[in-house]
């Protein structure tokens, strides 16, 4: 029997969704554009090493062999591409970068998620400086309200912030493992007994916050202030205000919040990451920031590199729903071309009817929910 | 304020956490009196609705709701990704492995063990360095060393009850099983205040009912 259905976690996307997805791609990338970065496309079929920093739970690559038996995978990842790119090229240091494209990820089957995600996104590879990180931040932004995403939060936190505080911990290693552990995972039954031994340390306060150490940035800057003085704390605290008090302001329509209780997207951030999300969307709209180690498995010496991506499928179903609006079909005799072209452009939404008789038109109008002009009749009236 | 979602699983997951639900404040005249309701909207902050165990995950994964109440067995065949913030104290039972009399651990050739739960056998066997061959049944899973389907069977227990009735004995206590309340990730985010007070009353009503 022949298969000609979908393999699951796939699908075909066309009309209004893909008109949507296709002006969202093209917003954000005139943007990137405009800022002067410039296009970098990577093959979507690359070596599986590439990819071998990504944790591997949420990154379960589709693997495929070469002709000598090497594996070979659909990249789950737009970003290690780029690092790949850098160490095996001499491109000379600083570059802006832009991509758009599809990434793909095996999820388990049959539960309602696509293994073909759509993301665009910048990367600033040479510069050390916060300048950087602002700029990334400011082109999520720019591309939120170039979508008229006006009302959305921008989460900040930092790669290192956890591990230097369990750094300072007073408590052995293997315990700070499992703290680690417990405090990503927020499981909190775990989490009070793991705490226990500090109860009666400097560090009691602040530590039975931690699990809930998200929220408003004002809020958790005010229980960050309960820890011991610490001046690599002091650091990322800095970097941390800085980079809100960027976003209030150069984009003071956006909120800021915290979240210090969070792991890294990847093993290879080193600084601040920020992720965009609105009240009602099931995904991060956008996320990104600094992996100064991105480098780490392709060569002995790392660069500074920093960079967000938009999630294209989070943003595609947030306008899905909104203002869906009817089709106009325009029928019109062999003799009105010009006047109908005219017409299609002039009306919003409005597409020739290519059929032979008003008969046939009305039936397509019908069937396709759409409304139907006459160019016709108003000929004879005249 | 939009009401927080929980997906509650059905059955006897459901009838233990009833009454923490009620103890921690949450209105649940609408399923103690369900007849065949699936959505519940009686107290305004929240949406409850009933679903079988391995769909709580599903649901939650899609953030189609925020909450999930579901047993560590689940979430631990399912390689759960949300957060598992809170330990219940009701649903409490233990994977064993379990088979006929005569059966001998230490037998060297590769053992056949029937399971619901795959993954956490082969986890189990894994970690003790043992290759078996696991075959996957839906239920009655007592069956399978009594009818010679397979050596022994990984199963949940609660008082070993079913066990004894049926001549099985106990050969390994594996990891214990409770119910656990599953936030999805950027919902606690979304709904930060909502959620810290829910786990804050259902914490202080699950200590209470363990002290009665």
């Amino acid at each position: 029997m022949k298969n000609t259905m979908l393999p699951n976690g796939t699908r075909d996307e066309f009309g209004r969704t893909a008109e949507i997805k296709e002006n969202i791609q093209n917003r954000l990338v005139d943007q990137f554009k405009n800022r002067g970065f410039s296009k970098l496309i990577t093959p979507v079929l690359e070596y599986a090493d590439v990819f071998a920093p990504l944790n591997s739970t949420d990154y379960r690559p589709y693997q495929l062999l070469d002709e000598k038996g090497e594996t070979m995978v659909l990249r789950p990842d737009l970003t290690l591409p780029v690092a790949r790119v850098l160490s095996t090229t001499g491109v000379s240091l600083p570059v802006k970068w832009y991509y758009s494209g599809d990434v793909f990820r095996l999820k388990k089957q049959l539960s309602g998620s696509y293994n073909q995600l759509t993301q665009a996104g910048i990367e600033i590879i040479g510069y050390q400086d916060l300048k950087a990180d602002f700029e990334c931040i400011a082109t999520a932004l720019d591309g939120c309200s170039s979508l008229g995403i006006n009302e959305a939060y921008v989460q900040l936190s930092h790669a290192k912030f956890i591990d230097d505080v369990l750094n300072i911990l007073p408590l052995p290693d293997p315990a700070k493992e499992s703290l680690k552990a417990a405090l990503f995972e927020k499981d909190l039954s775990k989490f009070d007994k793991l705490i226990a031994p500090l109860e009666k340390t400097d560090f009691a306060p602040f530590i039975k916050e931690w699990p809930w150490l998200f929220g408003d940035f004002d809020e958790v800057m005010t229980i960050l202030k309960k820890l011991p003085k610490n001046s690599i704390l002091n650091e990322i605290t800095k970097e941390l205000q800085n980079t809100k008090d960027f976003i209030a302001k150069e984009y003071p329509q956006y909120q800021v919040t915290m979240d210090l209780s969070i792991q890294a997207p990847q093993s290879y951030y080193t600084g601040i990451v920020f992720q965009g999300f609105t009240e009602e969307s099931p995904d991060y709209l956008f996320s990104g920031g600094r992996y100064n180690n991105l480098l780490q498995s392709f060569q002995n010496q790392n660069v500074p590199a920093v960079g967000v991506a938009f999630d294209i499928d989070a943003l595609v179903s947030r306008f899905i729903g909104n203002n869906s609006s009817q089709q106009t079909l325009v029928y019109f005799d062999d003799s009105q071309w010009a006047k109908a072209n005219q017409f299609v452009k002039e009306t919003k939404n409005a597409t020739l009817c290519l059929a032979n008789t008003l008969e046939q038109a009305k039936t397509i109008a019908e069937q396709t929910n759409s409304k139907l002009i006459d160019l016709s009749k108003e000929e004879a009236n005249q | 304020m939009t009401p927080l979602k929980i997906a509650l699983t059905k059955g006897r997951t459901e009838e233990q956490v009833i009454p923490l639900l009620e103890a921690s404040g949450i209105d649940v005249s609408g399923l103690k009196n369900k007849q065949r309701r699936l959505i519940f909207n009686e107290d305004p902050r929240y949406q409850i609705i009933l679903v079988k165990g391995p769909d709580v995950l599903t649901y939650l994964n899609n953030g189609t709701v925020q909450i999930g109440i579901v047993g560590s067995d689940i979430l631990d065949e399912q390689n759960n990704s949300q957060y598992p913030m809170l330990d219940l104290s009701v649903g409490k039972c233990r994977f064993v492995l379990a088979s006929t009399e005569d059966f001998n651990p230490r037998n060297p050739r590769r053992k056949i063990i029937a399971t619901k739960y795959p993954n956490i056998t082969k986890r189990y066997f894994q970690s003790i360095g043992e290759d078996v061959e696991i075959i996957k049944i839906e239920g009655s899973v007592e069956l399978a060393p009594l009818t010679g389907l397979a050596d022994a069977i990984v199963d949940i227990v609660e008082t070993g009850r079913t066990l004894r009735e049926n001549n099985l004995k106990v050969y390994a206590k594996l990891q214990p099983v409770n119910t656990k309340l599953v936030v999805n990730r950027l919902g606690l985010r979304q709904y930060r205040q909502q959620i810290k007070e829910l786990v804050a009353s259902l914490r202080k009503a699950d200590l209470a009912s363990v002290k009665e």
